[in-house]
């Protein structure tokens, strides 16, 4: 099965203060070490462990938002360590979809705007948005939503229009950072089934950061991380890797 | 594009608090100078207008000796044939009309004191057939008498100086061109009041003929060309040149404002003083523009960290933050126009007035012109400040850590 992910011996660790790093005072804290992982298209994949354990600082890695100290990481097959700026600004408009726990929707647009944003900063023509807008609001069943701002929708429908917005275009990976975290348990349930039907029809990859039960009973793979290392790494068939 | 645009634009109203400020601030930025602009205008225009209508003239013709040497005796520069030259000019496109003058000077006496006096001598007709007016504040102004009585105008000063009123008589003493002393009696029919009173205490006005009678000479000093309108002066310059090339002396034609010492004073005052208030109204608009969208940069930190997230370009960013101030600043500025507009028509229907300036002594209307130019400038002014104030915020949004901004509260 073709590879989308690989992240080969990645650490990322932060300073604690603004003094130089050469400076003999200076200190780290270390948000993972070592870690190891390999994703296929197609894969379902939660990255679970408690707060602090650096499942957002992983999936910031994989989505090029932030930089490994050292390491390295394969974005469908694209070794991010050697891109600019300005061509990780390009990969994660081209290939990856975002997910986040604060839905984090353009509060002045309107759902069908902000799931219009992704193909507009691509450049694709309006009818053709038009068209993949009105295709990715009826896969998260907020078709009769499209004309209405975020803070007229419920956390459930933000958060779907969020899915909307990251499939839009067709990534080749959904990076989604404790989807579930701010919803209630219908709301949590509702957008697990999205999600995994989506990656069920289409064959989406998902990537995502939880401790939810819930979302981890539909997991065929999980990726467990403590105190910045994987711990372990299971399937539903057992342990993996 | 229009995507883009109407993500700024809406943005600009999410927080109408502040955006009211933002536009109350421009807006009055933009009203002020339209105020005070228009206020200027309102003078520059008045006194443009005024010092034509005075005597000034739209353009004079002078012999080139005029402005090349001084006069050793009255008239010795003066145009020679007049009558020929006026002719010449006259069919010109905009001429109104042609008014001889002579200026000379002199002393009078009503025989118990005597006075200097700078004098005028002018045809009366002409001078009305341009509509110049005289500001008589006693008595008529001058007629030609066929009888060969001397008809007087005089300032007010003048009068006061010499005890004398409307009725009485003078005696005007003046060098002839041929250097010798010449006088000759003079009713005084009217009383000048010009507003400036240093020139009424010297000013004293008669008629051509009698001029020429008294300096012994046909001459006269130059001729005040009249047009149908100021704006059509470059143009009636240009076509009257080369008739005045046919004539056997050497003349020169200058525009009313090469001669306008006072009025050019006042407009580079003005233009200087309005420079000055747009100068501050640019810092004023860009230091607290600048305050203003940093907070809305600060407010939008997450949501601007999505967009990096999402793959928005950094120079997208940094055009959105420019095109909403660019766009604040439109509206800013359709605002401060429109209250400049109601403001400056309120203050002309108000009849109000402002004391006279140093030097006259007649109340200035206070009123506003409305100059498009002005409101074109105003408006670009303010506009362009905001465009600079947001570099900054534009360039520090563009520059935000995607990590850091996303986990922003």
């Amino acid at each position: 099965m073709e590879e989308i992910v690989n992240v080969e011996a990645v650490s990322r660790s932060f300073a604690l203060d603004n003094r130089p790093s050469s400076h003999p005072a200076h200190s780290f804290v270390s948000a993972l070490t070592h870690a190891s992982l390999r994703v296929n298209a197609g894969e379902f994949l939660a990255i679970a462990g408690p707060s602090g354990s650096g499942k957002t600082t992983l999936l910031n890695l994989i989505g090029c938002i932030d930089q490994p100290t050292t390491g390295r990481i394969l974005v469908d097959g694209v070794d991010t360590s050697q891109l600019k700026p300005a061509g990780m600004s390009k990969l994660r408009r081209e290939k990856l979809g975002f997910v986040f726990q604060t839905f984090n929707l353009i509060p002045v647009f309107t759902a069908a705007e902000n799931v219009e944003y992704p193909l507009l900063i691509q450049g694709i023509n309006a009818v053709e948005r038009r068209r993949r807008v009105a295709e990715a609001l009826e896969s998260v069943g907020l078709t009769a939503r499209a004309n209405q701002r975020p803070d007229l929708l419920s956390g459930g429908e933000r958060q779907r229009v969020a899915v909307a917005r990251a499939i839009v275009h067709r990534p080749s990976l959904v990076l989604a950072d404790e989807p579930t975290a701010n919803l209630d348990t219908h709301n949590a349930t509702q957008l697990i089934d999205l999600m995994h039907g989506l990656n069920q029809r289409i064959g989406l990859t998902f990537i995502f950061s939880t401790h939810d039960a819930r979302l981890l009973e539909h997991t065929e793979r999980i990726v467990r991380l403590t105190d910045g290392e994987v711990i372990s790494d299971t399937t539903q068939g057992g342990l993996r890797g | 594009m229009a995507k883009f645009l109407l993500l700024a634009f809406r943005n600009i109203f999410r927080n109408r608090r502040r955006t009211l400020m933002t536009l109350f601030m421009v807006g009055g930025g933009v009203a002020g100078l339209l105020l005070s602009g228009g206020y200027f205008a309102f003078m520059t225009h008045g006194l443009r207008e005024d010092t034509i209508n005075s005597g000034l003239g739209h353009l004079q013709i002078f012999t080139a000796d005029h402005f090349n040497r001084d006069e050793v005796r009255v008239l010795d520069t003066g145009i020679d044939n007049w009558r020929q030259v006026a002719a010449s000019v006259k069919t010109g496109s905009h001429v109104r009309g042609i008014a001889p003058r002579i200026d000379f000077y002199g002393m009078v006496s009503n025989g118990i004191k005597a006075a200097g006096f700078m004098g005028a001598a002018v045809d009366p007709e002409a001078e009305k057939s341009l509509g110049f007016v005289s500001r008589i504040e006693t008595g008529r102004d001058l007629d030609i008498k066929p009888g060969g009585e001397v008809e007087a105008l005089i300032g007010k000063e003048l009068a006061k100086s010499m005890n004398v009123g409307v009725g009485d008589g003078l005696t005007v003493l003046a060098m002839t061109s041929d250097g010798a002393l010449n006088g000759v009696d003079v009713e005084i029919v009217g009383i000048i009041n010009s507003g400036a009173p240093e020139r009424d205490a010297r000013y004293l006005r008669i008629t051509l003929p009698a001029a020429q009678r008294l300096l012994q000479s046909d001459r006269v000093t130059n001729l005040v060309v009249g047009l149908d309108a100021t704006q059509n002066t470059d143009q009636a310059y240009l076509e009257m040149l080369p008739r005045l090339n046919g004539i056997s002396q050497h003349l020169t034609l200058k525009k009313w404002i090469d001669l306008a010492t006072y009025y050019k004073q006042v407009n580079t005052m003005f233009n200087g003083i309005f420079l000055f208030m747009g100068v501050i109204v640019f810092f004023m608009v860009l230091m607290s523009s600048v305050n203003t969208l940093l907070m809305s940069m600060f407010e939008r930190t997450r949501e601007i960290g999505t967009m990096l997230a999402m793959g928005t370009p950094r120079a997208w960013i940094i055009a959105l933050f420019m095109v909403e101030a660019t766009l604040l600043g439109l509206v800013g500025a359709v605002v401060g126009v429109i209250a400049g507009n109601l403001l400056g028509a309120l203050l002309n229907s108000s009849g109000l007035h402002l004391p006279p300036p140093p030097g006259y002594n007649v109340p200035m209307p206070f009123k506003v012109r409305f100059v498009p130019v002005e409101m074109i400038g105003s408006s670009l002014l303010v506009i362009f400040s905001l465009a600079i104030a947001s570099i900054v915020p534009a360039v520090r949004a563009s520059r935000l850590k995607i990590a850091e901004a996303l986990s922003h509260v």
